[in-house]
């Protein structure tokens, strides 16, 4: 794949909720390696835009390519098909997401929630995932938790927990949805140090959130999305210190 | 102060160093006085009346006949329950499918078994060969490939099996589907995110949390099932009951083998409710539920070994 080529591109969008349009006619790329952040106020579209990504939300019209190939459909000569769930699930692999609620199994320890897709999917060698699974909780600063069930730990503990299941199916790019939305305010940091962590090892991540000091300083393009549509787009720098709409100066006014 | 002046305290002890006297409930020891004078008259009746006859009940209690009832009760209640919710999982995965077909068949089976009663059941069953007198299996409208007369299928056992499983399978699919229910979409949301197909999703993630949900139900259901198990006796199957009626048919002591009865239903529904507390305590201690604890819980319950876990 050709570095001039975006991993994600997202062309003409669209996603209604019944009357209401969440989406309208969205068009973005994401290059290898790059981090984006999305920003917007509750409403704006943001979370059913990253949903749509890896198609848990079916888009009303518009294509999402990961890596030049139509995620959730496929040609099948000149027919374009859509895909079966297993090929969906197959495709899915290659886009790993946190969830604002973090979604842990809580029925299976830190470990276990890390090693069971790569020992269930991709069908590995269980002594060889747990291996990279220990060495993904040393990455997250969690090996002494492994055997910890998920309510035992802490909501920050849970969520980077999270990171490294999603991380242990070795996807292109990670999605991140609010991750530190539903956390104790003095458990966002521990999150966001992993997440900047990622970054630095360049790792592509597209990352909806409300913690500005983090897009301002991890991202590489930031995205501000308001009643669907993206008003604004740039380096952080630019965006966050001169915005150019009325909507930005709006909503960074409020932050501040 | 004034108080001080009414009623001199200086005989009182320091409040700070006493307790106050608990208070007292007359009303408590006079209930318990009448209501044991109750189970005092009515343990003297089952002592003294010779109707009773407990040396029968003694002679009988053990008797091979007896024994071999219990058994076929025990299998089956154990064979109904495990087919019954068998057939369950499937009617609650039909029942959630998007398939309106499906959707349709498992509600319409579920609205006939659970509206059917279980004695009526089991007398249609053990009369099916009068509807259809031979089955066959084969190509449909083609050749035919095995036969055999319903006569010969349809013993008092399938019968029984039959009739109870089936009215079991209803009321565990809606169970199951319930379990199912609980279980918040981020979980198949996010085994989806991993690549999990959707049959993996369902063995790996959802099922084994909807069957934590479902334990305490199916115990319930279990306890229900063993009395159930009763009706077979107008199929003359041997059963716990039907095998003390026939005792009692020709020695004419019934009521000490209606007591015989009793004495073992109550003994295996007591063993029961113990499994089952074992089994929920357990999880809510928050361990995952493994065959092997369910096999240790049963274990300890049997031999009265003490616990010398301590939760973590």
């Amino acid at each position: 794949m050709s570095t001039t080529m975006p991993l994600l591109n997202v062309e003409r969008l669209s996603k209604s909720f019944g009357t209401h349009q969440v989406l309208n006619k969205i068009d973005m790329s994401v290059k290898l390696g790059d981090v984006t952040c999305i920003v917007g106020p509750s409403g704006s579209g943001k979370s059913t835009l990253l949903r749509c990504l890896n198609y848990l939300e079916v888009p009303d019209s518009g294509v999402v390519f990961l890596d030049g190939d139509p995620v959730g459909m496929r040609w099948h000569g000149n027919t374009l098909r859509q895909m079966s769930f297993n090929e969906l699930a197959a495709q899915r692999q290659r886009m790993g997401m946190v969830f604002q609620s973090f979604n842990l199994f809580p029925h299976k320890t830190a470990l276990e929630n890390i090693v069971e897709a790569p020992i269930i999917v991709q069908r590995r060698k269980k002594s060889e995932a747990v291996a990279e699974g220990m060495a993904l909780l040393d990455k997250v600063g969690l090996r002494e938790r492994a055997h910890y069930y998920p309510r035992q730990l802490s909501g920050g503990q849970q969520q980077r927990v999270a990171i490294a299941r999603s991380l242990a199916m070795k996807p292109a790019v990670m999605l991140f949805d609010e991750p530190t939305s539903a956390l104790d305010p003095e458990l966002v940091g521990e999150v966001l140090a992993v997440m900047r962590q990622l970054a630095e090892d360049g790792m592509t991540m597209v990352v909806v959130t409300h913690e500005m000091s983090f897009a301002r300083d991890v991202a590489d393009h930031l995205i501000f999305m308001d009643g669907g549509v993206i008003v604004e787009a740039g380096p952080p720098k630019d965006v966050l210190s001169n915005p150019q709409h009325t909507r930005t100066k709006a909503f960074l006014a409020r932050l501040l | 102060m004034a108080q001080d002046l009414k009623s001199p305290t200086s005989a009182r002890p320091d409040i700070h160093e006493t307790k106050p006297r608990p208070l007292r409930h007359p009303s408590w020891w006079i209930g318990g006085a009448a209501l044991s004078l109750f189970v005092v008259l009515f343990i003297r009746l089952l002592v003294t009346n010779e109707n009773l006859h407990w040396d029968i009940v003694a002679q009988y209690l053990f008797s091979p006949e007896i024994l071999a009832g219990l058994g076929r009760t025990l299998l089956l209640t154990f064979v109904a329950m495990i087919i019954g919710l068998a057939i369950g999982v499937v009617l609650a995965i039909m029942r959630l499918s998007k398939n309106p077909v499906f959707q349709t068949a498992s509600w319409a089976w579920i609205w006939f078994f659970r509206g059917v009663p279980p004695l009526v059941q089991l007398i249609f069953w053990y009369n099916l060969a009068l509807l259809i007198p031979t089955v066959s299996i084969g190509v449909p409208f083609g050749p035919e490939l095995w036969s055999a007369s319903m006569n010969s299928l349809i013993t008092p056992f399938s019968a029984a099996v039959l009739g109870l499983a089936l009215t079991e399978s209803a009321y565990a699919a809606e169970m199951i589907r319930a379990g199912i229910q609980a279980i918040n979409v981020g979980q198949t949301e996010a085994a989806a995110t991993l690549g999990m197909t959707r049959s993996q999703t369902l063995r790996r993630i959802v099922l084994p949390q909807a069957l934590k949900i479902v334990i305490p139900p199916i115990g319930n259901d279990t306890i229900s099932m063993l009395k159930f198990t009763s009706l077979v006796s107008v199929l003359a199957l041997p059963d716990l009951l039907y095998s003390a009626q026939m005792i009692y048919s020709r020695t004419y002591q019934t009521i000490p083998l209606l007591i015989v009865a009793t004495i073992w239903y109550l003994v295996l529904s007591t063993i029961l409710t113990l499994i089952e507390h074992y089994i929920e305590h357990r999880l809510n201690d928050g361990r995952p539920l493994e065959l092997s604890l369910i096999l240790s819980s049963l274990f300890r319950i049997k031999f009265g070994a003490p616990r010398t876990e301590v939760s973590k």
